[in-house]
């Protein structure tokens, strides 16, 4: 055990006892921090902390895990700014053929574990092989790669085998490749990283970082980074308002308006939490498009915005990637009661339409969205009945199954959506979107060494899916973060880019 | 005549030490049983959305939840008595580790709220008990109000009141990493506090009766018009007749509160093993929940256990 705690003594007991009366009745400013040290940054990171774990290539469900690896392990890349890849561990990652199937990987030759050893080629297919193995819990997040067709070549280079050309092999690298060294099988405790920071104490929820003075890249300004899992929104915004926290993430809309008369820093990441309404396209009434028509129309999409991130979002259009570079421009898609009807009526369900939609209570607002539409549905006279589901079964017994519900996307790109949930035999294919010329544009754009090229294929795809698929995307909801007024340079890009947070400084 | 009664005093304390490891074995057996009937499992909850039946049985066998019920917990308990709790399904760390990690938290927070429990249930007791007969029924109306409020209840209005209206006392009490709870002792403050008050108010409702009861003995009536000074009936004529009950009461209270670290360790955002139980039950983590439920039964029942065998061997006797 690497825990530093000892059973609390009687004696210590007592003095506390006594420390409590007296802080109690001194009217203690919660908000006087202990002494932190001016180089120390403590983040209440989202988290259940009972799940916490040190495997960086299993599910990593919390965030304050992943942000913990971040810090810990190298990555091949990251995402950059405008959603280009940043390169890190890797030099280059070019194409060996001109298909687009094979890629070489140069790695920089600086790179060094905490145990002294060398970053070789061979720990990065270790690590590329190992999350590919646990598959079935990150998503089948790097499938497009053939990992037993890999390999390495030099101390320093590796080829990667995609099953089929695969043009955003550099992008699909980023952020989740933690590399360990090569054999490491072990997780219940830390393994040697070469990112920069390194784990001085604490334990997978609670963790104390310090900064790695041999790593490769820019010295990172914090000295010490110290990462709590904090299950609750609403307890992550307070740490940060009782001084127990300087970075509290993820918090509820809720809870700026306090924060900002407060004078804590609110941090907006745009376009992260997605809820959109999915719709079966096999199964009755969703199988006839008029009917999806008339369920985009009928949304009030402002209405849906303003109530369930209380403004912190955009306006969604159905574009179910609003975020990826390749996302294509569009009219706002108005909310048109009568059209809707009218589409209805001539479908057949002129005397009324029953469904059921259903929710729960996973993330923030997911209920509120549900019910609020399902109001909006009534008004173009379809009955709705709203179905609350248990958080704990919705994942498994209600995503992907039922024909109607709120789903999840978390700003993730284009072309992972795709792949998960998309493709004909994409493995959560929700909403039974099954077009051959859809697929095979996919791959087409996929084999497109021309980034421009690339994005306008995709660009079409995003569209016809947009008039046609089962997503309702009414909107997207910001990232907040709060943060006391000393902590600069947080992130704000989408999606994996708030996970790197190694250039994070405090002025104060 | 005088071993008598001291060999059957003996023979009680052994069979309440019998009869708690029986119950402890029982408590094992229906907690296992009670995670094995709730939906969905670890696997499922660790796999997430869109692994294959073959992926997620794969999962099931190499975690070893495969085998019938029956064999998982044979398994479970083989383990259990060399020494071995067994691994987390949710994150493969080993299950001793975690509760480890958790125990000082909880031991701390439950030892401060036992220091504010202790004397408030003693002030309240008397007061309930044998104050001044008006005072008495408006602190037994009080006590019994306090004991009905719902804990999560209780907690919201500890912070409205302490956090949000006066702002002493921080509303939420993240240990830091690396850190012991015992550097900001404020954050206790209020957890203890949501510990103490309610589990005082029940224990003072229960002991007041006792009090009374006591009071009302004859040779304390007698002592009472034969003159003898307040202080000297209250220690040496009523003290005796309460110190079994009080054990009693202590020991349930103890209980009380292991049980209610799980609704405030959680409002507070405390890692401790209430929390840690808490989240487990959440993701199924079958090894972790028998782990920390044991462990929490063991308080309660070792607790009740050695109160009655203390009052076994201390009880006056009274014929």
């Amino acid at each position: 055990m690497n825990t530093p705690h000892t059973i609390p003594r009687p004696g210590a007991l007592l003095l506390s006892a006594a420390l409590l009366a007296v802080s109690a009745c001194s009217g203690a400013d919660p908000a006087a921090e202990p002494d932190a040290g001016g180089d120390t940054l403590r983040y209440a990171a989202t988290g259940s902390p009972s799940t916490a774990t040190h495997d960086p290539h299993g599910g990593v469900g919390n965030e304050s895990d992943s942000l913990r690896f971040g810090l810990l392990y190298d990555v091949l890349a990251v995402p950059g700014d405008d959603g280009t890849t940043e390169l890190r561990l890797a030099e280059s990652v070019e194409p060996a053929d001109e298909e687009l199937v094979e890629w070489t990987i140069t790695l920089r030759s600086d790179a060094v574990f905490s145990d002294g050893s060398p970053v070789r080629a061979a720990d990065v297919l270790y690590s590329l092989r190992r999350i590919e193995d646990k598959a079935a819990e990150n998503f089948g997040r790097l499938g497009m790669f053939d990992f037993a067709a890999s390999e390495v070549v030099d101390d320093h280079t590796l080829t990667v085998v995609a099953h089929q050309p695969y043009a955003a092999a550099p992008r699909a690298l980023e952020a989740v490749t933690f590399v360990v060294p090569e054999g490491t099988e072990d997780f219940s405790e830390p393994v040697p990283g070469s990112g920069p920071f390194l784990f001085a104490e604490g334990d997978a929820e609670n963790a104390v970082l310090e900064r790695n003075d041999d790593w490769w890249g820019p010295t990172p300004p914090l000295e010490r980074v110290e990462i709590s899992a904090v299950a609750d929104p609403q307890a992550r915004a307070q740490a940060v308002s009782s001084g127990q926290a300087d970075v509290g993430s993820s918090v509820a809309p809720s809870s700026v308006a306090a924060a900002e008369e407060e004078g804590l820093q609110v941090v907006r990441r745009p376009a992260v939490t997605m809820y959109p309404f999915v719709m079966r396209l096999d199964t009755p009434p969703f199988d006839d498009p008029a009917v999806r028509e008339a369920f985009r129309l009928a949304a009030d999409r402002d209405q849906l915005v303003e109530t369930v991130f209380l403004g912190y979002g955009q306006v969604g259009d159905d574009v179910i990637a609003p975020a990826d570079p390749a996302s294509p421009e569009t009219e706002a898609r108005e909310r048109d009661v009568d059209r809707a009807r009218e589409l209805l009526a001539d479908a057949g369900h002129g005397d009324g339409l029953e469904v059921v939609l259903h929710t729960t209570t996973s993330y923030p607002g997911m209920d509120t969205a549900a019910t609020l539409y399902a109001e909006q549905l009534e008004e173009v006279g379809v009955d709705v009945e709203i179905s609350m589901d248990p958080p704990d079964t919705y994942w498994t017994d209600v995503f992907a199954q039922e024909p109607f519900y709120t789903g999840f996307y978390g700003g993730i790109p284009f072309t992972d959506i795709a792949t998960v949930a998309l493709l004909s035999d994409a493995p959560t294919n929700e909403t039974a979107w099954e077009r051959p010329e859809w697929d095979a544009a996919f791959a087409e754009a996929l084999s497109t060494a021309d980034a421009q090229e690339r994005d306008g294929i995709l660009s079409e795809l995003m569209l016809e899916l947009r008039d046609e698929g089962g997503y309702v995307v009414w909107g997207t909801g910001d990232g907040i973060d709060l943060a006391t007024d000393d902590v600069a340079d947080l992130p704000d890009g989408p999606g994996f880019d708030k996970l790197f947070i190694d250039q994070v400084r405090l002025t104060g | 005549m005088r071993t008598a009664p001291r060999r059957s005093r003996w023979t009680r304390a052994l069979t309440s030490v019998v009869r708690a490891c029986a119950l402890l074995a029982a408590v094992s057996v229906a907690v296992f049983a009670v995670s094995d009937l709730l939906p969905s499992d670890a696997v499922a909850v660790r796999a997430g959305a869109g692994a294959t039946a073959e992926q997620l049985d794969a999962m099931r066998a190499a975690a070893g939840l495969d085998a019938p019920a029956h064999e998982r917990y044979a398994r479970w308990l083989a383990g259990l008595v060399t020494g071995d709790a067994g691994t987390s399904l949710v994150n493969d760390r080993p299950v001793a580790v975690l509760v480890g990690a958790r125990l000082p938290a909880t031991l701390t927070l439950a030892g401060a709220a036992l220091l504010v429990a202790v004397p408030l249930t003693a002030v309240l007791a008397w007061a309930a008990g044998a104050a001044p007969p008006r005072a008495r029924s408006w602190t037994a109306g009080a006590v019994a109000g306090l004991a009905a409020v719902p804990q999560p209840a209780f907690v919201a209005g500890l912070v409205a009141l302490f956090s949000v209206a006066w702002g002493v006392l921080p509303p939420v009490s993240l240990v830091r990493a690396g850190g012991s709870p015992l550097d900001e002792p404020t954050l206790l403050v209020l957890p203890s506090l949501a510990l103490a008050v309610p589990i005082a108010a029940y224990g003072a409702g229960l002991l007041g009766g006792a009090l009374a009861d006591a009071r009302a003995l004859p040779h304390v009536r007698d002592a009472e018009l034969r003159g003898v000074p307040r202080w000297r009936i209250a220690t040496r004529h009523v003290a005796p007749f309460l110190l079994a009950p009080a054990l009693r009461v202590l020991a349930v209270s103890a209980g009380a509160l292991v049980a209610a670290t799980a609704v405030v360790e959680t409002m507070f955002g405390y890692q401790g093993l209430g929390e840690l139980l808490v989240s487990a039950i959440a993701t199924r983590d079958v090894p972790v929940v028998q782990a920390v439920a044991l462990l929490a039964s063991a308080v309660v029942v070792a607790g009740t256990a050695a109160a009655d065998a203390a009052a076994a061997l201390t009880e006056p006797v009274t014929a």
